[in-house]
């Protein structure tokens, strides 16, 4: 009887958590298919603050801005981010403990901290060279340097978990340098590759703090056009904006989970499956 | 149903035979021979994987690598292979110098321990990868992983994923991958210690059969001293880094040339030689015993299957007298541990229906004098 009892509370404390994560983004949702102008009280369905979205030329900017962003950023990480995961993986021996926190510290330190550095690293260097304008430049720069940490602790962790005679049979194969690369490495690698990639792309749409430091006056994302935007207060044309995020980062986390875990699930099924075809 | 569907090595063995021997006509490439000079490697300052291994190993030979972990024979087999470089010394295969070769230019391939398939590619495309890497055309690369998969007897295994595969089928295709490319020199690392026992001895034999049939030069390591005697031509034993003995099993097992060398073959009754006399007479720890041919070695090696053991005490030349300290009773066998004045003795009796002393029961120890041995510390 106990043992039910915990097992009550129990589910209704996951419920509760569960509540607590996704309730406001409901509430978000709910309102902006809202009739009226109202934050309080909801009057009927209608798409009418969608309808203003598309029409508002500063909203479809900034949208081009943050997929732009988002896109190119993404995939210059995945680019240096690969070569770093597979530099860490080739030389693990090497007690390289240090260089692995060294990449993990950009993860852990604050937003704020990180942006002011960024902007204030660009002004210098603009002012010394002209070069770096603020603008859509200076925001991919400090994107892909927070995306990097990413792609390569997932391209790092795939490499680690690989058989290291892998990498000597495709020598032993006949397999050059190069061919290695592009007949081995890339395709083994391929789940985490595309993984990584909407990891940086979701990290990208989501970033407020930092793309706020860096970005000039022509390159608002959608982001900081909602900050600037809601201090004229929250209207129900940003809960569609909301909406659309969350359905946009919803999309791309789901579709890093399924890559990152279709290898492994399937082929543990086939295995199971294997071993009980080939044993009869 | 295709024969090669049906169980192996049990009613496949007459179309099987008849097939091999077209590829034997087609595809099979003169054996080569491999020299060894003067390799040493080192692992960071301390460590000495090879101290000076100089060796030659006859075109179509299987020769196998013995020794205990740390021995100093993968790294050997890695050099051979091109995933170390030794610090010095030579290697030449086939008359050519291959030492400063890259691994992907070299005519050698290897049977991983691990198997090392890849995980990325169906047992076809792993089949297929040595030749696509050295740029062979499609038609021909499929022409010829049908050819090798037809030997090796893989039957439908070829279209199935490499995960869906058990580990002796994996063992069999990374032989495939290997053999498929035609290299000089096939080197297998342990390829079948992963393996439970009956699927190994089966294994054991396959390998066999196929290294004759294609006659080609076999390099296999293995810490199993019995696996190294049913497999080899010659047996190279090494400890670190240096090798002991090289010669056919029978000579390893019978003739091992110092301490080290028998009890790595399993050779408990070693005793130390305190006086020589005329005619091989030679004074031990056991005892006074008559050798055929005795060497300047300082210790006596008497095999436990050379002895016979006689009710009671019948004193003679080369017999001794002992008690019987402990019996395992094996079934075929019984092995002895017989006592002879403090010092002890292992025996291996065969069971032959005769009487099997028992614990503590007096026997005469009798020994032909050329199954005695003498050899160095």
């Amino acid at each position: 009887m106990r043992k039910r009892n915990l097992q009550r509370g129990l589910s209704a404390f996951w419920w509760l958590t569960l509540a607590f994560l996704y309730l406001p983004l409901v509430v978000v949702v709910v309102f902006s298919f809202n009739a009226t102008n109202s934050a309080a009280h909801f009057t009927g369905v209608s798409l009418r603050w969608y309808r203003r979205l598309l029409g508002n030329e500063e909203i479809l900017s900034a949208f081009a801005n943050s997929m732009i962003l988002a896109i190119t950023s993404s995939v210059i990480a995945l680019v240096i981010g690969c070569l770093i995961g597979y530099g860490m993986y080739r030389h693990r021996h090497r007690k390289l403990g240090w260089l692995i926190v060294l990449i993990y510290l950009p993860i852990v330190l604050p937003d704020i901290v990180f942006g002011i550095s960024e902007m204030t690293f660009f002004v210098q260097i603009h002012r010394l060279t002209g070069l770096l304008q603020p603008g859509l430049e200076t925001m991919i720069i400090a994107h892909v340097t927070f995306q990097i940490p990413f792609v390569a602790l997932i391209v790092y962790s795939r490499f680690v978990g690989l058989d290291p005679s892998l990498f000597e049979a495709a020598k032993d194969l006949y397999a050059s340098p190069w061919q290695r690369a592009l007949h081995f490495m890339l395709p083994t690698i391929k789940p985490a590759l595309i993984s990584a990639f909407f990891l940086s792309f979701t990290l990208s749409i989501d970033d407020f703090v930092i793309s706020f430091f860096t970005a000039g006056p022509e390159s608002a994302t959608l982001p900081i056009y909602i900050w600037g935007a809601i201090r004229k207060g929250v209207s129900p044309e940003i809960n569609a904006i909301a909406t659309l995020m969350i359905g946009a980062v919803a999309i791309a986390a789901v579709l890093s989970l399924l890559f990152s875990y279709r290898r492994p699930t399937r082929s543990t099924a086939n295995h199971r499956r294997g071993t009980e075809e080939s044993e009869p | 149903m295709t024969p090669s569907t049906m169980a192996p090595d049990t009613g496949t063995r007459k179309p099987d035979t008849a097939h091999v021997r077209d590829i034997d006509k087609s595809s099979v490439r003169e054996a080569s021979s491999i020299e060894l000079q003067g390799l040493h490697k080192r692992f960071g300052k301390t460590t000495i994987a090879l101290d000076g291994v100089d060796l030659t190993i006859e075109a179509g030979e299987f020769f196998t690598l013995l020794g205990p972990s740390g021995c100093g024979k993968t790294t050997l087999l890695r050099i051979l292979a091109g995933l170390e470089e030794p610090d010095a010394g030579r290697l030449k295969i086939g008359g050519r110098d291959i030492t400063d070769t890259p691994p992907h230019k070299r005519s050698v391939n290897t049977v991983f321990q691990s198997y090392a398939l890849f995980p990325h590619l169906s047992v076809r495309d792993n089949l297929a990868f040595g030749l696509r890497m050295r740029g062979m055309p499609l038609e021909r690369r499929n022409a010829k992983v049908a050819e090798i998969a037809e030997f090796i007897q893989l039957g439908d295994l070829v279209e199935r994923r490499v995960d869906q595969l058990s580990g002796g089928q994996r063992q069999r295709i990374a032989l495939a991958r290997a053999l498929v490319c035609e290299p000089d020199v096939l080197l297998l690392d342990e390829p079948l210690s992963a393996l439970d026992a009956g699927l190994r001895s089966q294994l054991q034999v396959e390998l066999l059969r196929v290294q004759k049939r294609l006659g080609m030069t076999f390099i296999f390591v293995t810490h199993d001293q019995q696996e190294a005697m049913v497999m080899s031509d010659r047996i190279a034993v090494l400890d670190s880094g240096i090798i002991q003995q090289v010669g056919p099993p029978r000579d390893v097992y019978e003739r091992p040339v110092n301490a080290f060398v028998a009890r790595f073959m399993g050779h408990d009754n070693l005793y130390r030689i305190t006086a020589r006399g005329e005619g091989g007479r030679l004074s031990t720890e056991l005892g006074e015993l008559h050798c055929e041919s005795p060497g300047a070695g300082e210790l006596l090696l008497v095999r436990p299957e050379t002895l016979d053991l006689l009710p009671g005490e019948q004193p003679g030349k080369n017999r001794l007298l002992a008690t019987v300290g402990e019996r395992l009773y094996r079934g075929s066998h019984a092995e002895y541990r017989l006592d002879i004045g403090g010092t002890s003795l292992q025996a291996t009796v065969n069971n032959r229906g005769r009487h099997l002393p028992e614990v503590g029961e007096r026997v005469t120890v009798a020994v032909a004098a050329e199954d005695l041995v003498t050899l160095g510390q």
